[in-house]
């Protein structure tokens, strides 16, 4: 059997979960009473790099949050030694029950408050400062405030851009420039980015590292199988995954599934995931109720169900391996980065998408097929293209699982800790005189 | 069912224990490892060598079996030594700093010759 195709034996039960993985962290912990010279001899030689995240961070609705605690949690896997901080962002009437991690706040719009963390960053025990960046989570005219942070620190610090704008204006490029001149290295998700940066920006594109959006360790498991046990063994499903607002263009797929069914009689759209908070705070469910009078419009009821819920990772890695063909209608171009395409790659799923920048890049090379924006007729004939060609939709599933491998959480964390130390490196900051100065 | 991309296999080479890995170690395979691991100690022997050179990915899960093997392994007095030649391998255990607790090679004999010679003297 071909590396990387799924089986399906046609019985096996499905008990879909992603495995957590504190094996060495819990080996350690234990060799401190079992084997204390090893445990002594560990920790000498082990990295005991302390890095800070400043970010929202869950129980936040946000998909940096989500980022942020998977980075957190990934580098932590590796390095048993060491204290991840949190500096979490949060409005000042959000009441959020973070964990122990967080240590510190920012209150969004209180620009004192950044100067303030930088204060207590600067006399902690952290070594390195990964900031991730979005305009609209920092106060201030296009989060500008978040300069004030960084202009007060006094140790290393990197970017993760989770926006970069094709067209910015003035002061969203005022930030961006500003920002990448005060942190040592900025990172991005695609290649696309750095250019971007380096034409747009100005940016020097040695400052501009790639480090790719990671996904859940998953192995490749049977569609049919999982569709057994979701009960759904006798549709072809269609998915979308995330929180919900009207960039998504999740009308478009709508009107796509329409056509679909003419040929497809057993299609099935699956649109999981619940509205952005956001959204919900700003216009409630307007956006959800206008999707669902299209699917009454359409007589589509028996052909796309919501799923209007936040699901586990668990329960959002059942749906995506039991999906057929993945869909990202996104209707913005700009859009630098999708951590729901990269976790439907991570699946190794067949994905259909419009052309935003993340999508052009990561599904290109036959990882995927790309469709005009807003073009109904185009995303269906895609979809039923790879319906009726079961072996080219094989074939994209294998690139896209072997693309996500690469990008597998286990292995982002490397990167991100292989920067830090270059960082820290560059910076002329040793870890050993970093401990001895902390003793 | 789970696809499980990771081949086990042991032989010895100058009367050293060889594990060859290939595939993948991460949480879903390496309790297959460790397994083996804990069968070729139990048998009698300190010293391993464990191959990676056919190893694709491993993730911290891998790791931590490595460093349980290595505290039965140094119970009798004995070593784990490594054999990986792929960058990204490699770069695991320097930038966790386990290269300094798992000598690492790059060839399977210059690894047994090693633990080999260790023995002796």
């Amino acid at each position: 059997m071909p590396k990387g195709k799924a089986r399906d034996d046609g019985k096996t039960p499905y008990q879909i979960e992603v495995p957590e993985e504190y094996v060495l962290r819990d080996e350690v912990r234990w060799l401190k009473t079992e084997d204390a010279k090893l445990f002594r001899f560990l920790k000498e030689v082990m990295n005991k790099i302390e890095p800070a995240y400043v970010s929202t961070y869950p129980p936040s609705e946000c998909g940096i949050a989500t980022f942020t605690r998977d980075v957190l949690t990934s580098v932590a896997k590796y390095t048993p030694f060491s204290k991840p901080t949190v500096v979490a962002v949060k409005r000042r009437e959000e009441i959020e029950p973070y964990g122990r991690v967080v240590r510190a706040q920012i209150m969004r719009d209180d620009r004192q408050s950044y100067i303030d963390a930088a204060k207590f960053l600067n006399k902690s025990t952290v070594d390195i400062i990964s900031i991730q960046h979005e305009y609209g989570i920092y106060g201030g005219t296009q989060g500008e405030y978040i300069l004030d942070f960084v202009r007060d620190l006094e140790k290393p610090a990197v970017a993760t851009l989770h926006t970069v704008l094709l067209n910015p204006n003035e002061d969203q490029k005022r930030v961006l420039q500003e920002l990448a001149e005060l942190c040592q290295v900025v990172v991005v998700m695609v290649r696309m980015g750095r250019q971007i940066l380096t034409d747009t920006y100005g940016i020097d594109p040695k400052k501009v590292t790639v480090i790719q959006h990671g996904v859940p360790n998953v192995h490749r498991v049977s569609t049919n199988a999982v569709k057994r046990a979701l009960a759904i063994s006798d549709r072809k499903i269609i998915s979308t995954f995330g929180l919900i607002n009207r960039g998504k263009g999740i009308e478009i797929a709508i009107e796509a599934v329409a056509r679909v069914v003419e040929k497809y009689p057993n299609a099935l759209y699956l649109v999981l995931g619940e509205t952005h908070p956001g959204v919900r705070a700003w216009e409630g469910e307007a956006y959800r109720n206008d999707l669902l009078e299209t699917v009454r419009r359409l007589n589509l009821e028996n052909h796309v169900r919501f799923n209007n819920r936040f699901l586990s990772l668990s329960e959002l890695v059942r749906y995506l391996c039991a999906t057929d063909v993945y869909v990202t209608p996104y209707l913005n171009k700009d859009q630098i980065c999708s951590g729901t395409l990269a976790y439907a790659l991570g699946c190794g799923k067949a994905v259909v998408s419009t052309p935003y920048l993340y999508a052009e890049e990561v599904l290109g090379d036959g990882r995927g097929v790309l469709v005009d924006f807003r073009s109904p007729e185009a995303m269906a004939d895609a979809i039923i293209d790879l319906f009726d060609n079961t072996s080219k939709k094989e074939q994209i599933e294998s690139l896209a699982y072997k693309y996500g491998r690469r990008t597998a959480w286990f292995n982002v964390a490397i990167d991100y800790l292989d920067l830090f130390h270059r960082v820290m490196q560059a910076a002329g900051v040793r870890k050993d005189e970093v401990v001895e100065a902390k003793k | 069912m789970m696809e499980m991309d990771l081949q086990i296999s042991t032989k010895t080479l100058e009367g050293i224990p060889v594990i060859g890995l290939s595939g993948e170690v991460d949480a879903y395979t390496c309790s297959r490892f460790r397994d083996t691991m804990i069968d070729v100690i139990e048998e009698g022997n300190a010293n391993i060598v464990v191959s990676m050179k056919d190893v694709e990915y491993i993730d911290s899960s891998g790791l931590g079996t490595l460093v349980g093997g290595l505290k039965r392994a140094s119970e009798k007095g004995g070593k784990i030594a490594v054999v990986c030649s792929s960058p990204q391998i490699r770069k695991v255990f320097e930038i966790t700093g386990l290269e300094k607790v798992f000598p690492l090679f790059r060839s399977e004999r210059d690894a047994a010759l090693e633990l080999a010679r260790e023995v002796v003297t």
